[in-house]
């Protein structure tokens, strides 16, 4: 395996020298999200394997190019999984591209994202210098936290080799109950169950019906289910899978799919586009051909930010546009991690 | 330097130049270290604060931003020749959505107090760092700080939504929302325990929570500290998240009890304290699991609180630790270093060693269900020679910690206590990352200078007397 950084290390020098910059892929199953890049393919898919996982301290840590299905299994055989619920778009989805994207599933609101559950992070930056940083305990302030910075950022601060991510256990017992109600009265019913002190992990409204997501024991679920007043829904599971890992009806859809992340307590004016609301009011899945700029400005209207997740032109701008302030810090940092723009420049924002 | 032209734009009695009343900020709870600042600042607005600011950039003046100075790292230890910039006027809790479940709040908000102007909501904010009385939300999320109930319920950066921050140019900047992702890279993380080295926290949002209708609290003693270690991994691994898993040793017991007699019993080797939180039947269910386990692991007792009041007396012990220290005691030095669980017993018995060869007593409490120690140093200012043992005691603890697969600081922050240790710690790449990061923000090197991150020259210098990344060191335990 130390071959194999060296040989990524080599990339990352023959980049800087030719000026060339590089696509980093994991899997590749995430080609679709973000703007269009340039560049030599940068593969660490074979740069794998879990490194060290004990049940006992609630860890894992794993090379990028682990499968995260292969992930998901061992942590089962344990009775753990990780809390974020990430997206399984297809069979070779990395653990890498997972920390790289920060996508996090329907738990979201419930048991933290990506970021929330990353300890520690080995990467290469765009010197070719291989730093960890963070660790594999659950509270450490030693050092900028730099393994945070780098989830979600897409590649493009680091090449990350190897992640460590708290995980947690599995619910004993879980069980999706659903109701047919109108969007409005949906809303209200998803805020009015985020205040009550109830295990709640899924709430999300879709084609007219709210369905939420009980964890706990047998007996409590049971009995909340008996005080909001839900049916069981026999296709709960397949229901969560499905939105999670983009295979829903509504993504099945010509249109651009936009993915919006709005407070809990805003309706951003969506019009008459086919939408799924998840994340207990806080995330609109949005089926629309409007304007980017129109999509961007609705959700800055209610201090949301959209990104434009399946596009049909990934030249333009896909993620909210920064604030002035924001966007030269951003700048700055793109340039203390990668000052010769070889690290998938440009796939977040054209000028990072 | 004169800081007289600051008064042109702060309120009367917002500029402080007299030794006598620069006297207080001297230092922060790390009071081994002093420095009388060049002069204090009190702004009560954010406008001063950009003000401040800026001319402080042009002038090249250093800034020191300080909550309520309860940090243990010294970490708002002031600048001789700089500005100490305190957020106390920065008090009020600005709005409380309900249904959001969020709260926006200046920076010297403490701790407390927003737990308290929500509770009406049946709401709190969850973290809770023993010195949430005192301490600031500014200051909290400088340390990213964090409190017995983490382990369920997550650090300060779990708990936030949006700051605004000024930057050391005088820019107003917001980072993160009021909505759970933001776009572009997780700046909120960034500055979440950046220890005021990048920007002036002015306003802090933060997630509250529905409290949970019912919790426990249960006290578990062990003849033998190693099966006390071996209790907690155990509990965890069995699928069980408590809201908070508490250890203390023989001598943070006594000192306790002796204090505050909250029923603990003095001839156990180390006790547990272990707190489960939700349904009535969900907390009936845990507890019986738990019982089950601690006496599979050893415990010669279980004590589950008959209610409310004893759950309180439980943790009226552990929360008085840190007092009960400075009773048998005239100092004592907090030690905060983090560790695999499963090698708490081994760490523990690695500063019993230490404890002999300083010649210096211990106490050991800590929140053993995030592996986060708090071994306390019990020593005399008065005796020389005293303080410095202490902390070459305290620095092999650390190095300790690092080469058990662990973390120098868990909770408290690097300040200016720790820096030597990030030099075993962090490589020099790592570290030059870190200086390029802060650069980003603070180009000339003005916000809390000196703290930290260490010079590669500094480590250079302690370099020579260690050996990177605890090799070499602690020959003699076991690696991992
Ligand atoms: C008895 C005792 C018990 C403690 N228990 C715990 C515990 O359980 N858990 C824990 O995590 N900590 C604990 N601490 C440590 C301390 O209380 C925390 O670190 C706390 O967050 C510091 O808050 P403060 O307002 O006092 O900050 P200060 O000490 O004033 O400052 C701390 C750091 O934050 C910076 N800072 C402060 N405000 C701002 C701002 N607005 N913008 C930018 N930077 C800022 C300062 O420059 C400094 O670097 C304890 C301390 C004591 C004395």
């Amino acid at each position: 395996m130390k071959e194999k950084v060296e040989l990524i290390k080599e990339h990352v020098f023959d980049a800087i020298e030719q000026k060339k910059p590089l696509k980093i892929v994991g899997g590749n199953s995430k080609a679709f999200l973000g703007r269009a890049t340039k560049g030599s393919l940068l593969d660490v898919s074979d740069y794998s394997g879990i490194i060290s996982y004990e049940p006992t301290e609630l860890f894992i840590t794993a090379r990028a190019g682990t499968l995260l299905s292969d992930i998901n299994n061992t942590l089962f055989k344990y009775g753990q999984m990780l809390g974020f619920d990430p997206p399984n778009y297809n069979t070779r989805t990395t653990i890498g591209g997972v920390v790289a994207t920060g996508l996090s599933g329907s738990r979201r609101p419930y048991s933290g994202s990506v970021r929330d559950s990353i300890l520690g992070i080995r990467c290469i930056n765009g010197l070719g210098k291989d730093m960890s940083f963070g660790g594999q305990v659950i509270k450490n302030v030693a050092g900028y936290d730099l393994s945070r910075l780098m989830t979600g950022a897409f590649g493009t601060l680091g090449i990350i080799l190897e992640v460590s991510i708290k995980v947690v256990p599995i619910p004993e017992a879980e069980m999706t109950c659903s109701r047919s109600m109108t969007k409005g009265n949906a809303i209200v019913k998803m805020l009015e169950l985020s205040g009550q002190a109830i295990s709640l992990s899924g709430s999300c409204y879709y084609g007219g019906v709210l369905y939420v997501r009980l964890s706990g024991n047998e007996n409590s679920i049971m009995a909340t289910k008996k005080k909001i007043g839900f049916d069981t829904d026999e296709q709960g599971v397949n229901f969560w899978d499905q939105l999670r890992d983009f295979k829903a009806p509504i993504f099945n859809s010509e249109k651009n799919i936009w993915r919006i992340s709005v407070p809990i307590t805003t309706v951003p004016k969506i019009g008459d586009s086919q939408f799924v609301l998840d994340w207990g009011g806080g995330l609109y899945w949005l089926n629309s051909d409007r304007a980017p700029k129109e999509i961007f400005d609705m959700a800055e209207e209610v201090g949301g930010s959209a990104m434009l997740f399946r596009g049909y032109d990934q030249k333009q701008e896909v993620f909210q546009p920064l604030t002035n302030g924001l966007l030269s810090l951003h700048q700055g940092l793109k340039k203390a991690f990668d000052p010769h723009r070889i690290l998938n420049p440009g796939k977040i924002y054209a000028s990072l | 330097m004169n800081f007289n032209r600051f008064r042109e734009f702060l309120p009367s009695g917002g500029v402080l130049l007299s030794e006598e009343s620069k006297r207080v900020y001297e230092c922060d709870a790390l009071s081994a270290h002093r420095v009388m600042p060049g002069c204090v600042l009190l702004p009560d607005s954010v406008e001063q604060i950009q003000k401040i600011l800026s001319y402080s950039y042009l002038n090249n003046i250093p800034v020191v931003a300080r909550g309520a100075g309860t940090g243990l790292s010294g970490g708002a230890m002031p600048h001789a020749e700089g500005v100490l910039l305190s957020l106390a006027k920065f008090n009020k809790i600005l709005e409380i959505d309900s249904v959001q479940k969020t709260a926006r709040v200046q920076p010297g908000v403490r701790n407390l107090a927003i737990t308290e102007a929500v509770k009406s909501f049946g709401l709190y904010y969850a973290p809770d760092p023993s010195s949430q009385i005192a301490c600031t939300i500014g200051g909290n999320v400088a340390e990213n700080s964090g409190g017995v109930h983490c382990l369920k319920y997550g650090l300060t950066i779990h708990n936030i939504m949006q700051l605004k921050i000024v930057t050391i140019e005088g820019e107003l900047i917001t980072i993160g929302s009021h909505a759970y992702d933001s776009a572009g890279y997780d700046l909120l993380a960034l500055l979440t325990g950046s220890e005021g080295m990048l920007g002036v926290i002015v306003e802090v949002t933060v997630k509250l929570i529905s409290k949970a209708p019912h919790s426990r609290v249960l006290l578990a003693s062990f003849d033998d500290i190693e099966k006390a270690g071996n209790a907690v991994a155990g509990v965890i691994a069995n699928g069980i998240t408590p809201a908070g898993f508490e250890m203390m040793d023989k001598a943070g017991v006594r000192a306790v009890e002796d204090f505050v007699h909250a029923g603990y019993p003095i001839d156990a080797e180390a006790i547990l304290l272990c707190e489960l939180d939700g349904s009535e039947e969900e907390v009936e269910i845990g507890l019986k699991k738990i019982k089950i386990l601690l006496k599979q692991y050893g415990a010669i007792e279980v004590r589950v609180a008959c209610d409310e009041a004893e759950s309180e007396l439980f943790w009226a012990g552990r929360k008085a630790a840190f007092p009960a220290a400075g009773r048998v005691a005239p100092d004592y030095y907090c030690m905060d270093g983090t560790i695999p669980r499963k090698h708490i017993a081994k760490v523990l018995a690695g500063i019993q060693i230490l404890s002999e060869k300083y010649k210096l007593d211990v106490i050991n409490v800590f929140h053993a269900g995030d592996g986060n120690l708090h071994p306390l140093i019990l020593y005399d200012v008065a005796i020389p020679g005293e303080l410095k043992r202490t902390e070459d005691f305290g620095s092999e603890i650390l190095q300790l910690c690092i080469a058990m697969g662990g973390t120098i600081t868990g909770e408290h922050g690097v300040g200016i206590e720790k820096i030597n240790e990030m030099c075993i710690q962090f490589r020099d790449d790592e570290l030059e990352q870190f200086h390029a990061v802060k650069a980003v923000f603070d180009s000339k090197n003005l916000l809390n200078p000196g703290k930290a991150v260490p010079t590669l020259n500094r480590c250079a210098e302690f370099g020579a007397m260690h050996v990177h990344r605890g090799e070499e060191k602690f020959s003699e335990l076991e690696r991992y």
